[in-house]
């Protein structure tokens, strides 16, 4: 009987040791990245191409996603308002909805689907093939030559994303409120634009960094560490996406209470 | 009296030794790659081989022992010397390891560009001039690594390795999937690179007929230690029972006579 509490004692145990040594292996991670992206020399031909798929090519899902968060924010608001008597407040909710949340998470996911899972398995890959060994033999830091490049263009990309997106989708509500809710096209922009502060503006875009610097830290991170082939591809490439999906939604509540808190 | 040049020694491993969690893979390993010498390595699969060529270029950290490259003593070097230190070697690995978000000229001329800037002409021109060597088309040069075969592969990770000329080549399994012809074509360059250029190669291979043509020297890892060294010819007249079962599908007529 001791011996099954020994054993299940000894395996938390060691899980926990393994998971603190994990964590502080990606702070050095972090850390390493950081140096190297602003180390010269930069690599701006990969720079740009990673501009080109986390921004450009990221356009449309976080156009479609936002536009229809926009339209059913109004249509939920509307219902749910219209039993106190308070319609007017929809284009209020849906802009601050909008610019302080759901525009930056939703943004922030999108991306971490399509861009953060396209990072941990290109560099995956590369590892599991020999490439990033190949890199160092051929007088290249991976650091820089393939990580650096993918967490500039993040840190720079999806501030821009989320900014577009935003736009988009209260445009999404706008959509719904003049053509479903009859809603007066004039009164409902200037009550949009009577109720943008700049303070949302900028949770929203610090938020956009924040979730930039995610992605691109925990995609590269499982993709530098994966092992055995195949399943660690896979394994890396499921992870980044879960694991960012989660410090995500962790960060924004800590981001919304520094600014409100 | 004659004098007699004393050949310098270009890579010297001295009691190197490996382990993963506990599984010895390397013990006491020592051995000497001569200038102008070629070395072939061989093994059965997983005896580590590749993990003795991934200490060498300093990939892999080895828990005990020494490696020396022209002088400087590799282990524990520091990053910046050590990235020095491989511009001058050669180096393929196992399964070609070619950058896939790069052509085949790209992956060629990549070390070349990393040092001098070329542009795109110059860059073709410098991987034909190579490529030409190992009997493929300039039709390849604008293809991905995904788009050409698995022999060709390998002969552009070669291509990539020999660029530059460097003084010291390390393979590892060169030939390995690729067929009778091209596997000799791949055997007569390295032969000619050490030769002519005056550099030196470990080649990691299974392929006796391979080890036959190129190698001036063998070496035998067997239960994690080198369990036999010698030329190519003593081979064939060795007692050693691994050697023996090595040996055993080829006949030495053909390499000998």
């Amino acid at each position: 009987m001791l011996d099954f509490f020994l054993d299940i004692l000894g395996t938390t145990g060691k899980k926990f040791i393994n998971f603190v040594a994990n964590i502080g292996h990606f702070f050095i991670f972090f850390g390493s990245a950081i140096y190297w992206a602003f180390k010269p020399p930069w690599y701006f031909k990969k720079i740009f191409q990673q501009i080109l798929d986390i921004g450009y090519f990221s356009l449309p899902v976080v156009g479609l996603t936002t536009f229809f968060s926009g339209m059913v924010l109004a249509l939920q608001t509307y219902n749910g308002f219209a039993d106190f008597n308070s319609e007017s407040t929809v284009a209020r909710i849906v802009l601050t909805s909008i610019t302080r949340e759901l525009g930056p998470v939703l943004t922030g996911l999108m991306v971490a689907g399509r861009v953060g899972a396209k990072m941990a398995a290109e560099i995956a890959t590369m590892k599991v093939t020999e490439q990033i060994d190949a890199l160092e033999t051929l007088g290249t830091r991976p650091m820089q030559y393939l990580i650096a490049p993918k967490i500039i263009a993040s840190l720079v990309c999806i501030p821009f994303l989320v900014c577009i997106g935003n736009t988009i989708g209260i445009l999404g509500g706008y959509v719904i409120a003049i053509y479903k809710l009859n809603f007066n096209p004039s009164l409902y922009l200037y009550a949009t634009m009577e109720y943008l502060q700049l303070i949302d503006i900028i949770q929203g875009t610090v938020k956009a960094a924040v979730f930039g610097l995610i992605i691109s830290m925990v995609s590269c991170y499982f993709g530098y560490n994966a092992s055995k082939g195949a399943e660690g591809v896979g394994f890396a490439t499921t992870s980044s996406v879960v694991i960012s999906s989660v410090m995500i939604l962790t960060s924004t509540y800590i981001i919304t209470a520094l600014f409100f808190g | 009296m004659e004098k007699i040049k004393k050949k310098k020694i270009i890579i010297k491993v001295s009691d190197l030794s490996k382990s993963f969690n506990n599984n010895i893979v390397l013990k006491n390993i020592n051995f000497q790659l001569i200038e102008g010498e070629s070395l072939a390595i061989i093994g059965a699969s997983g005896s580590g081989k590749s993990v003795l060529l991934k200490n060498i270029i300093g990939i892999l950290q080895p828990d005990k022992g020494s490696i020396v490259i022209n002088d400087t003593e590799m282990v524990n070097l520091s990053r910046n010397l050590k990235e020095k230190l491989l511009l001058d070697l050669g180096i393929t690995f196992q399964h070609g390891a070619l950058f896939d978000s790069l052509k085949i000229w790209e992956n060629i001329i990549f070390k070349t560009a990393n040092k001098e800037k070329t542009n795109n002409k110059q860059g073709k021109q410098l991987a034909f001039s190579i490529i030409k060597q190992l009997g493929l088309q300039p039709e390849i040069l604008d293809l991905y690594p995904s788009e050409i075969s698995g022999g060709m592969q390998k002969r552009v990770a070669i291509a990539r390795a020999i660029c530059g000329n460097p003084k010291i080549l390390l393979f590892d399994e060169p030939t390995s999937g690729l067929d009778p012809v091209t596997g000799s074509l791949i055997d007569q360059l390295i032969k000619t690179a050490v030769k002519t250029v005056g550099g030196s190669a470990i080649t990691i291979t299974h392929d006796m007929a391979s080890v036959c043509r190129i190698a001036d020297k063998v070496i035998l890892i067997d239960k994690q230690t080198i369990s036999w060294t010698g030329t190519p010819k003593e081979m064939f007249n060795s007692a050693n029972q691994k050697i023996q079962e090595f040996i055993k599908p080829i006949n030495s007529e053909i390499f000998f006579k």
